[in-house]
């Protein structure tokens, strides 16, 4: 659904992710969590590509790519 | 235990919500309903009323409050007057259009800036267009026996109506009559408790009505408010065989055997009405008395009916609709209602009591003679007849 | 199965991912941070803001008439929960800023008045986004919208102050930036009896003008640099939530859009408006606000 509007989509690199949460914890639509190894997932159902967690991580483990391309 | 005494049409009300067993009362005082609320205030306090009595800061959020509070479960009372209904104008349209049945007393009283505080019925009459049930009472009795019927009617699972139970300020909600309040108990087998089918905003049992287009939803509403004719009377005859009282449903017509002309009244003006139309046929008069009880819904097919029988109708306006096609709001409907019976009445309309002006024996007496002249000639002298520019010969 | 992992946790969380709020916009941060504080006995009553549009999407009872109506409709909700001696149940009545600030005031201060046993928020993003971005009474100094594109020419209501000064139990400023903060005031406010009143100054990428991956970084400057400083007024006290190192106040202002207009003085302005305001609350915080 969201793949419509989404110019950008976000991409996570589960390498430089450190698990501090502040993904999950600042998006505003909930369509990103840790899962049990504390890396982050996904919904691209409902994801708007906003880009808020790649400008709170901080360690710059996501990256917003082309839509299509994540 | 029920009891007898004088009362006022304002403590009539209170009692038929306390009656009724409001559980919700959100309520702003206005001239001449205040005495309403207040005896609503005085009934809780002294512990005979059990109910959650708000004091709201203005009319627009009474309402507002009342549609909160019946979505969420609770059976709800209120009741306004003249600007006071203007300034809730914008709340009264959610009540029939969410289809909550809540009761609420429309004191009479003419708008501003063309009059004081004294009734005519411009100030209901200018919200018949939103779904309200209106039912118009003519004294104490009336009002208490008119709301306990409200809800009767209006929490009926197939009608969910809100009910305005009209009445004139001062020659009703102030002037005492003897009053029968019936016994709690035997109201509370009459009236269950309030449980709308569609609504509950209760955590885990969360329910509102199913998604429908909004022409579907008008449609619903339309349909409820012509069902709800059949319910009024149905209600009106059960509450007669329970209680001893019954009002004749939307229409009564009163002393019309063999009547040529009749006039159609709405609210207290009927019981002046009544003793002129005794007085009249005694001295010989073929006239005759139609009271209009309902207003809403417009109760047609019941006009269409009995109209024919008659040989000139006068309707009585104690309203104004400035620049309207001709005439005041109920005439211009019951023209509407009569265009397509081929043997209809000759209709005369009459503006009287404008501003809470009183309607006197000799006014009525006025338009009953003009009808009459109208039923002989076949003509009828004025279209529109505002009755208070004549010079009947009275100290006004 | 990720999109099951996902639909689990909307549950959880009370709120359905994926809103019709525009991307970025933090009225559906505000509900899911505020939900998971409250908790599934809550009842939300509410309408006015865009951020409105994340309400349709949450998973507790939920009701609204019209947003001339804020605080309304939730006293008669209050009045039949008490009826049916449901008290229990937290009614959060919500509104934005033109809601809160403006056309519903009188209604929002009169709730207040009664000591409605509501949680009143407002969602405040400074103007009257739903309509296309109008100015609204809460819209700041100098703030471009479309009915002031010079800048508007008046102060930003001080809603919290107001609504103290009704002396009700509880009063709080919150942000987003900031939701552990936020979600703690909501925690509190749900233990107290009466009215509580909490306004959370929400980012807007549409109408304030940035990139959306920035909301909570603009947010987080608001209360950084004293614009949108964090206290509470619990029973008349006054008590700082924080209190940052300020940051001058243009890079707040640099951050977005509507402010672009901003001449040189009118920035110094703000900044002297902000600086007087930050040496106040200093100063009272920990006394008693009432007179």
């Amino acid at each position: 659904m969201s793949q419509m509007v989404r110019a950008f989509a976000p991409k996570a690199d589960p390498d430089k992710c450190v698990g501090c949460g502040n993904c999950q914890l600042y998006c505003p639509e909930g369509t990103v969590m840790l899962d049990e190894n504390k890396k982050p997932i996904y919904d691209y159902r409902y994801c708007k590509g906003c880009g808020v967690c790649a400008n709170e991580c901080p360690v710059h483990a996501i990256e917003m790519v082309k839509e299509g391309t994540q | 235990m029920s009891f007898t005494r004088m009362m006022e049409g304002n403590e009539a009300a209170a009692w038929g919500a306390k009656l009724a067993r409001a559980e919700v009362v959100p309520a702003y005082p206005i001239t001449p309903q205040t005495e309403l609320i207040s005896n609503i205030a005085t009934l809780i306090a002294d512990g005979t009323m059990k109910a959650e009595y708000i004091k709201v800061e203005g009319e627009h959020t009474a309402m507002a409050a009342a549609v909160g509070a019946s979505v969420a479960g609770a059976r709800v009372f209120t009741a306004s007057s003249s600007q006071g209904l203007a300034f809730m104008e914008e709340a009264l349209w959610q009540p029939p259009g969410r289809r909550l049945p809540i009761v609420m007393c429309m004191v009479n009283r003419t708008m501003g800036p063309l009059g004081g505080l004294r009734p005519d019925h411009t100030d209901s009459l200018l919200q018949r267009d939103l779904g309200w049930i209106q039912l118009y009472c003519e004294n104490s009795q009336e009002v208490l026996d008119t709301i306990l019927m409200g809800y009767k009617v209006g929490e009926d699972r197939d009608i969910y109506l809100p009910v305005g139970v009209c009445y004139d300020g001062y020659f009703v909600s102030a002037t005492a009559t003897p009053t029968t309040v019936p016994d709690q108990a035997e109201v509370d087998k009459w009236l269950p408790p309030y449980r709308h089918e569609w609504y509950s905003l209760i955590p885990g049992e969360f329910k509102m009505p199913p998604p429908q287009s909004f022409v579907q939803m008008r449609m619903g509403l339309e349909d409820a408010l012509q069902r709800s004719k059949k319910a009024i009377e149905a209600v009106d005859k059960d509450y007669k065989r329970r209680f001893g009282r019954g009002y004749d449903g939307l229409l009564e017509e009163y002393n019309c055997k063999d009547a040529e002309a009749v006039i159609m009244t709405m609210g207290s003006m009927t019981g002046t009405a009544r003793d002129v139309v005794d007085i009249m046929r005694d001295k010989g008069k073929n006239v005759g008395l139609i009271k209009m009880r309902g207003f809403r819904p417009f109760p047609t097919e019941e006009l269409q009916r009995i109209a024919p029988k008659y040989k000139a109708l006068a309707v009585v306006d104690r309203n104004n609709s400035f620049g309207s096609a001709g005439g005041g709001i109920v005439s211009m409907e019951v023209a509407r209602a009569l265009y397509s019976v081929p043997d209809r009445p000759l209709l005369l309309n009459f503006h009287v009591g404008l501003s809470g002006t009183d309607v006197t024996m000799r006014q009525i007496e006025y338009m009953y003679k003009e009808t009459l002249k109208a039923a002989e000639t076949g003509k009828v002298r004025r279209v529109v007849d505002w009755v208070e520019t004549h010079d009947l010969g009275e100290v006004m | 199965m990720i999109s099951e992992k996902f639909d689990r946790r909307y549950s959880d969380i009370l709120i359905q991912g994926g809103t019709q709020c525009c991307p970025g916009c933090g009225g559906p941060l505000f509900w899911k941070l505020a939900l998971e504080a409250l908790g599934p006995e809550t009842i939300v009553y509410g309408d006015g803001p865009c951020a409105m549009c994340a309400l349709r999407s949450i998973k507790v009872p939920f009701f609204a008439i019209h947003f001339s109506f804020i605080a309304d409709g939730a006293t008669g909700i209050s009045a039949a929960m008490r009826a049916k001696g449901r008290e229990d149940i937290t009614i959060v009545s919500s509104g934005g800023d033109g809601a809160t600030g403006d056309i519903s005031l009188g209604k929002v201060s009169a709730a207040a008045e009664r000591n409605e046993n509501i949680i009143q928020v407002c969602i405040d993003n400074e103007a009257y986004m739903n309509t296309g971005i109008q100015k609204s009474g809460l819209t700041p100094y100098g703030a471009w919208t479309t009915t002031t594109p010079a800048g508007k020419e008046s102060n930003k209501k001080d809603v919290p102050l107001i609504i103290a000064a009704h002396k009700v139990p509880y009063v709080a400023t919150a942000s987003v930036a900031y939701p552990r903060d936020l979600q703690a005031k909501l925690r509190k406010a749900k233990e107290i009896k009466g009215f509580k009143y909490i306004h959370t100054v929400i980012p807007c990428p549409t109408g304030w003008r940035f990139d959306p991956a920035k909301s909570v970084e603009v947010t987080r400057l608001g209360v950084d640099t004293w614009t949108w400083p964090l206290y509470e007024i619990e029973k008349g006290v006054l008590k700082m939530s924080r209190k940052p190192e300020q940051k001058p106040v243009t890079e707040y202002l640099k951050a977005q859009g509507r402010f672009r207009g901003l001449k040189e003085l009118q920035v110094e302005h703000i900044q002297a408006e902000v600086d007087a305001r930050r040496k106040n609350l200093i100063a009272q915080d920990g006394k008693s606000l009432t007179i």
